[in-house]
């Protein structure tokens, strides 16, 4: 923490400095960025710096400026057409899209935070170069400046496309996610038709507010709860499943292991969708796995046991509450363990066989040899995988929303008010949020809460699980 | 300045929008109309259609009133270059539409078209037109309970005109007003066939029989048979409500609903729904649940609309009978069941780069002979009532029995936060109400849910 404010304030002295100790020349350069290069005989550097600066220039004029004007309300300007009957063409007047001002004031007000880094670099650099020629230091040509690019600053040249894609595809669309929270951008304020505007936190209040017609709150929670539960068990069962399977494989008095391990490949070769799709149709309520149920007595079994509500002819795997959360987690125990066992099978291979062997010398036993040698090694090479697991659960959206979807009707009224469904994780609900209701500005709050939770629970794990000393411990 | 003249032309174009919108109907019908209806041959009526004229010179470009008053004339005359349009139909009505979208074509040889045809199921046609406005098709179908929130959403374009045929009057007054919001149309009927009725197997039920809800129970029990309806989905637990007269509509605002199922007579309703389920005979079913079951012959009676006549017919041979919904009864009286009138529209979305030829398609798909050739491929049944008025049209026993049942069927007019609430009191109500939840409590909080403002 104190490091960062360190290097922070060097950062911001280091411009006072080039300000105060700069030349005329240096002074010149906040106003026109080439003229430091220009007077160190670096002309195409100073040309280049120039061009960048009237560029963003004209880029502040005609993008940012008429976007940035916009910002504060996101447009004013309804959408107005005008069909003429009689030529069969329409007019449409100039209108403002409050979901395009955002975004293009987003882009101008990360473009203009890049052009400022951009003039303060500009800045020390031309004030180094005026220390350089003070000193009597040699200046580098442009075409030294190119070729350092391709040797000691090679990782700059290496690094900007991916540093570019990151921005595009993650940064700023995340950025504009975030503004979306701050919105009341739903179906009521669609754009192009509808204007949306800023609301402040109110969207974060309504989802922690607890009412009989607002029951965001009240859902909110049951969902988080459930998503934690699932997350929790759907990591650990397909995570013992997977090194139980590979030791079973693994081990010497099995016969055929290729063939066993194939077959749990090919499982993992089928599309995931379409595994689910058609475990949804096995176990639907007239499905072929309760029509064989009956058949065998087992629903009758069930209802005397009480388990199956009496009124139902047909057990209820995926539409009553307990039944689905017990199916969902048994189905993802089935599609899941191939994966987990490919992984353990890697790992199980590359235990140290002389600690295997004295533990046996020693008199262990094979449980005993499971839990103390064979657990931790596993978990301390899959520790990280683990952690990742769990986040990937957390949003595990293909299990939860093909299982249930069109089949699973909530009986809890309040969970229904807010478009919810027992069996919701946080990422379904905020789907169907999204998909069938518009409700932009909700399905943002909680994608951010979502975020949080997985960077907190990812930055508490992988600290401890991923410090230095461990690997001394284990051994 | 510029502004100033972009605002003169928008108000003069408007009040002349108005002056064609509301004359229209009256005055260029009959002129222009009437040699276009039999055949798509839309390219000759540039002679005729005086009546449209007083109102014409006074557009703006004086170059469109030099080129002739017929709209369609001036169409192809200003159009240059290829008109690129896209459409969506559903999945099952894709080799019907490339047929019409050839004859469209050939119907405006003059004109190089690049016609696009994606699919896109009618019942989901708004979320996907919603995700992206601009982006959607410049023509597509959709069903007419989605109208309310197209029009919101500024995705439809007003139909302010006619060219080919007479859309108000051709069609099924009920399917112009599920087309119409605030008594503008905004699309085009297309099909007259997406309400509910009640199927059966006649070698169980006789006709006296389905007449009473509780007679169908009573005789489908005694042959150890199911009926099946999808109690579970507001679309349909919406009928027995409706029926007993109890209010669900949508209020002015086109958001929020009004809902008294809760007011006198809503615990008979829901205790009725009890009683009908607890019998075990009457069986909450979804859509595709019914299909198998009807095919397994568990099924003898069901709920359900003209998408599924081919399974019961398949499954009931000679024995396939529709008819409308029976009578239940709540708190001592017979009520009978109401249901949701549907119509499957084809509309046009006004950020279309050629609205005009987008209309123009809209109507083609629509009119008389794209209906009769739907009805004669797809068995679906026609809202234009020459297409409807045609024997074979009137034998098909789905179509009789929906039209049976408009007498108590409403069009569907509901806001987005009814459907949550009631499909998780149909669940309650065909569980038997297993946490035995007071009832008028139940009903409470399923209008606080339906009745819930929209921020």
């Amino acid at each position: 923490m104190k490091k960062a404010l360190n290097a922070m304030g060097n950062y911001f002295k280091n411009i006072g400095i080039a300000f105060v100790k700069g030349d005329v020349w240096v002074k010149l350069s906040a106003v026109l960025m080439g003229a430091g290069y220009l007077a160190r005989k670096q002309v195409i550097n100073g040309i280049i710096m120039f061009l960048v600066e009237a560029l963003f220039v004209v880029l502040c004029v005609g993008y940012a400026a008429p976007n940035l004007a916009k910002f504060g309300t996101l447009g004013t300007v309804q959408f107005e057409q005008v069909f003429d009957p009689l030529t069969m063409t329409s007019t449409v007047n100039d209108y403002d899209n409050s979901f395009l001002i955002l975004l293009n004031s987003i882009i101008a007000l990360f473009l203009i935070v890049v052009f400022i880094m951009f003039w303060i670099a500009n800045m020390k650099a031309v004030y180094r170069l005026q220390v350089r020629k003070e000193n009597g230091e040699h200046i580098n040509t442009f075409k030294e400046d190119v070729q350092a690019l391709f040797n000691e600053k090679f990782h700059i040249t290496l690094l900007t496309l991916p540093a570019i894609g990151i921005i595009l595809m993650n940064i700023l669309p995340i950025l504009v996610l975030v503004a979306v929270a701050f919105t009341n951008y739903d179906q009521q304020h669609m754009p192009p038709s509808a204007l949306f505007t800023w609301v402040g936190w109110s969207n974060f209040k309504s989802l922690f507010t607890d009412s009989v017609t607002v029951t965001f709150g009240y859902s909110f929670k049951k969902v988080l709860t459930w998503t934690l539960e699932w997350a929790v068990l759907a990591t650990f069962t397909t995570y013992i499943g997977g090194i139980l399977l590979a030791k079973f494989i693994n081990n010497k008095k099995t016969k055929m292991p290729k063939m066993w391990r194939t077959l749990f490949i090919i499982a993992i070769a089928v599309p995931q969708f379409v595994t689910l799709l058609l475990v949804r149709n096995f176990f639907a309520d007239s499905g072929i796995v309760n029509t064989f149920c009956t058949s065998i007595g087992l629903t009758d079994f069930l209802k005397n046991v009480g388990l199956v509500p009496s009124n139902l002819s047909y057990i209820p795997f995926l539409t009553n509450p307990g039944w689905a959360k017990v199916m969902i987690v048994i189905i993802n125990i089935w599609v899941g363990i191939p994966y987990q066992m490919l992984i353990a099978t890697g790992v199980l291979m590359n235990i140290p066989e002389d600690q295997i062997e004295s533990a046996r010398i020693d008199g262990a036993n094979p449980l005993q040899i499971f839990i103390k040698i064979t657990m931790p090694y596993m978990l301390f090479v899959t520790g990280p995988s683990l952690i990742t697991d769990f986040v990937k659960n957390i949003n595990n959206f293909n299990v939860i929303y093909l299982l249930t979807q069109d089949v699973y009707v909530t009986s809890d009224q309040l969970l229904a008010n807010s478009n919810a469904k027992e069996v919701d994780l946080l990422v379904t609900w905020l789907f169907r949020l999204t998909n069938e209701y518009y409700n932009y500005k909700m399905a943002s709050v909680i994608g951010i809460i979502v975020f949080i939770i997985c960077a907190a629970f990812t930055l508490v794990t992988f600290t401890r699980t991923i410090k230095g000393d461990k690997e001394e411990e284990f051994q | 300045m510029k502004k100033k003249v972009l605002a003169t032309l928008l108000a003069t174009a408007m009040t002349v929008g108005c002056l064609t919108g509301c004359g229209g109907g009256a005055a260029e019908q009959p002129a222009a109309e009437a040699p276009a209806a039999e055949a798509p041959a839309a390219e000759e009526p540039a002679a005729e259609a005086p009546a449209a004229e007083e109102e014409a010179p006074a557009v703006e470009a004086p170059a469109t009133a030099e080129e002739g008053t017929d709209p369609v004339a001036n169409l192809i005359a200003a159009t240059t270059g290829t008109v690129t349009l896209k459409v969506w139909a559903s999945e099952e009505d894709q080799d019907l539409t490339t047929k019409l979208l050839d004859d469209f074509k050939a119907a405006y040889s003059d004109v190089t078209f690049d016609i696009t045809l994606g699919a896109e199921s009618e019942s989901t046609a708004k979320d996907t037109v919603l995700t992206d406005v601009e982006a959607a098709a410049d023509v597509y179908a959709f069903a007419d309970d989605q109208i309310n929130d197209l029009v919101n959403a500024g995705a439809l374009q007003e139909v302010v005109a006619n060219y080919t045929f007479d859309v108000v009057n051709e069609n099924a007054t009920g399917a112009v007003e599920a087309a119409a919001v605030d008594g503008k149309v905004y699309a085009y009927p297309m099909t007259a066939d997406n309400g509910y009725f009640m199927f059966y197997d006649s070698s169980v039920f006789s006709e006296s029989d389905v007449q009473s809800l509780e007679k169908m129970i009573e005789v489908a029990d005694a042959a150890g048979k199911k009926i099946a309806m999808d109690i579970s989905n507001g679309w349909y637990i919406y009928a027995f409500f409706q029926g007993a007269g109890l209010e669900l509509k949508l209020n002015d605002d086109g958001l929020t609903n009004t809902c008294t199922w809760n007011a006198a007579g809503g615990t008979d309703v829901a205790q009725a729904i009890l009683d009908l389920t607890a019998s075990n005979v009457l069986v909450d079913m979804s859509d595709e649940d019914m299909a198998t079951q009807i095919a397994e012959g568990n099924v003898a009676a069901c709920v359900n609309g003209t998408w599924r006549a081919e399974t019961a017919a398949e499954a009931w041979g000679d024995n396939y009978a529709a008819t409308k919904l029976p009578t239940f009864k709540a708190g001592g009286k017979d009520c009978q069941m109401s249901s949701y009138s549907g119509y499957k529209l084809v509309g046009v979305n006004p950020h279309s780069a050629n609205v005009g030829w987008a209309m123009l398609l809209a109507e083609f798909l629509t009119n008389e002979s794209a209906q009769t050739a739907r009805f004669e491929a797809r068995g679906l049944g026609p809202s234009n009532l020459n297409a409807a008025g045609s024997d074979a049209v009137q034998a098909n026993p789905a179509i009789a029995a929906l039209a049976e049942q408009a007498a108590y069927a409403t069009p569907q007019r509901v806001g987005g936060n009814f459907w949550s609430p009631a499909e998780t009191l149909g669940q309650i109500l065909a569980s038997g109400n297993p946490d035995g939840t007071d009832l008028q409590e139940l009903l409470d909080t399923t209008v606080e849910g339906i009745t819930a403002p929209v921020e």
